[in-house]
């Protein structure tokens, strides 16, 4: 596992991906952390820039995972990592923490300005944290769900646009709550968005259930990876 | 070392493997030889742990492949048709990634080094692996094969995309692994089957029509014993005079040559040589003889016999008739 994590990690940082997602993100971050200065209080970190970063970052991800199994299939490098001693579990488990390690190294370069302006002001740590720890959650958790995708495809195209596509639908999934006249169906829609999940973070409020429901759906995603990686052998 | 029990695949309702079973020694070079598409890849495949056989068990030193995966492939070196190479690495940094994915218990540096001069890459080591040649990058996958000492080494089309004195090179290596470990390589080029390995499978349509050495392989196939001479003489006398030589079952006039010349298919008994009693009965009657020689089949044509199966074998006796 821990051969899979460092080579995936080197991967990252060897080809533009891994520089390219950063880039993105960083500037986008930057831009929030303007608007915020602009308002003047501290205190808006975490509703003004996480949340606004939310539904950037659902679309930055699936570009960190696109080529994670895509690749290996269309090289035939999987034919090392399936012949070699090691179990799917870690090999799934060693990508998913180095693309996971990539979007940490994000959100710690993110705080960069909330560090920055704690020199001239007291910016609420306790709501910060909470708010990032919530990001790196659904982040995690919509990797999970990239991985598990790249794993069905040869293509990292058609990687990235399905993961897109999911990672939208799960953004957007709330919004259909309102329209579905069923009192169940509307919780159901509710349930599964990540936005409603992420939002109470951002208002300090650390919500239990979904820092479960993130986790399971990565573990949920990171075992159907490896089940498709063991189900190949018997096609 | 290895031992294969009926191992069957199937690909929905197209059959790759039909009931293939042998067991291999310590210390033995097989060949699988077949046609693109007989199974090679795929029993390959199979053995190392890539793909799960339909129906059928394989076992590595003594570990199945499907019940304790993890011991089983710690026994095996594979270097697949395609050899798996990270594009964006560096020679060094790939084989240390392999070495680590291997769990290999060896001092890392030395060991390395160790396979890079053994494969000749030891130049190469701070390359990137997607700049070399087709050659180098197939010595790339033969080291990471190599990587761990495994006791079995199973080499699909080793080399494939080497240049003559390559191949030499990489044959010779191959032979000299052979000693301590047992070696599985297939190919479609014979010479070089002929060349390394102590025994020969050969494989076609999913089955194995040919199991034994290279020399018993070419001896079991060419039983019958055939004469191609050319004498110079009265058509009808050469024919009946070659007919009447004792041992001689059957003669055909593959028709004139030259002017005046004629060339027969002397058949004679097993383990006969018929050499010198055609000479004899040219000599008696004065004709000529201006060629001669033994048909016995090369493993070329072992090999095309065996998985020619139905096509040339009809096709040939045929166009004998139609000579006659």
């Amino acid at each position: 596992m821990t051969a899979i994590f460092k080579k995936e990690l080197r991967s990252y940082f060897t080809s533009p991906v891994g520089y390219v997602c950063a880039a993105v993100l960083f500037a986008l971050y930057g831009f929030y952390y303007y608007s915020v200065m602009l308002v003047g209080s501290t205190y808006y970190i975490a509703a003004g820039v996480y949340s606004s970063m939310f539904i950037w970052s659902m679309m930055i991800l699936p570009i960190l995972t696109m080529r994670s199994f895509s690749e290996e299939q269309k090289n035939k490098t999987d034919q090392a990592l399936l012949t070699a001693p090691v179990g799917t579990g870690s090999i799934v488990l060693g990508k998913f923490l180095a693309s996971a390690a990539v979007y940490g190294i994000i959100m710690l370069g993110s705080l960069v300005p909330a560090v920055v302006l704690s020199f001239f002001s007291a910016p609420n740590w306790a709501l910060i944290a909470g708010t990032v720890f919530g990001s790196f959650l659904y982040g995690a958790a919509m990797l999970a769900i990239g991985i598990f995708i790249s794993s069905l495809t040869q293509s990292q195209i058609v990687a990235a646009i399905g993961t897109f596509g999911v990672s939208i639908l799960l953004v957007i999934v709330d919004q259909f709550s309102g329209m579905a006249g069923n009192e169940t169906a509307a919780k159901i829609l509710n349930w599964l968005s990540f936005n409603s999940r992420y939002t109470p973070f951002t208002n300090g409020i650390f919500n239990f259930a979904s820092i479960v429901f993130f986790l399971s759906v990565a573990a949920v995603f990171l075992f159907l990876t490896a089940r498709k990686l063991e189900s190949r052998r018997w096609n | 070392m290895i031992e294969v029990k009926n191992l069957t695949k199937r690909y929905g309702s197209n059959l790759a493997l039909n009931h293939i079973s042998f067991t291999l020694e310590e210390g033995t070079i097989l060949g699988f030889l077949g046609p693109n598409g007989a199974g090679k890849s795929t029993t390959m495949n199979i053995i190392t742990g890539y793909l799960s056989p339909t129906e059928g068990s394989v076992t590595v030193g003594g570990f199945d492949t499907l019940e304790n995966p993890m011991e089983a492939k710690k026994r095996i070196g594979y270097l697949p048709e395609i050899p798996p190479l990270y594009n964006d690495m560096t020679v060094r940094e790939y084989l240390s990634f392999m070495y680590e994915l291997k769990k290999v218990k060896l001092p890392k540096k030395e060991h390395i080094a160790e396979i890079c001069a053994l494969v000749k890459i030891d130049d190469m080591m701070n390359r990137l692996i997607a700049n070399l040649s087709k050659g180098y990058k197939q010595r790339v996958g033969i080291a990471q094969a190599l990587l761990g000492n495994p006791p079995v080494l199973i080499l699909d089309e080793p080399t494939v995309g080497l240049d003559p004195k390559q191949i030499i090179e990489i044959r010779n290596l191959i032979k000299s692994l052979g000693q301590k470990h047992t070696v599985i390589l297939s190919s479609h080029i014979l010479p070089e089957v002929q060349a390394v390995c102590d025994r020969i499978i050969v494989v076609n349509r999913g089955a194995i029509v040919a199991d034994g050495t290279p020399d018993s392989l070419a001896h079991d196939l060419s039983r019958e014993n055939r004469l191609l001479v050319r004498m110079e003489g009265a058509e009808s006398d050469l024919h009946t005079a070659l007919q009447a030589i004792p041992g001689v079952e059957h003669v055909t006039n593959l028709g004139e040559k030259e002017p005046g010349v004629y060339e027969f298919s002397v058949e004679g008994a097993e383990h006969t040589d018929l050499r010198r009693p055609v000479f004899d009965a040219a000599a008696q009657h004065h004709w000529p003889i201006l060629g001669m020689k033994s048909s016995d089949l090369t493993l070329e044509e072992v090999f095309l016999r065996l998985i020619g199966g139905e096509t040339s074998e009809e096709a040939e006796p045929e166009e004998k008739e139609a000579a006659v």
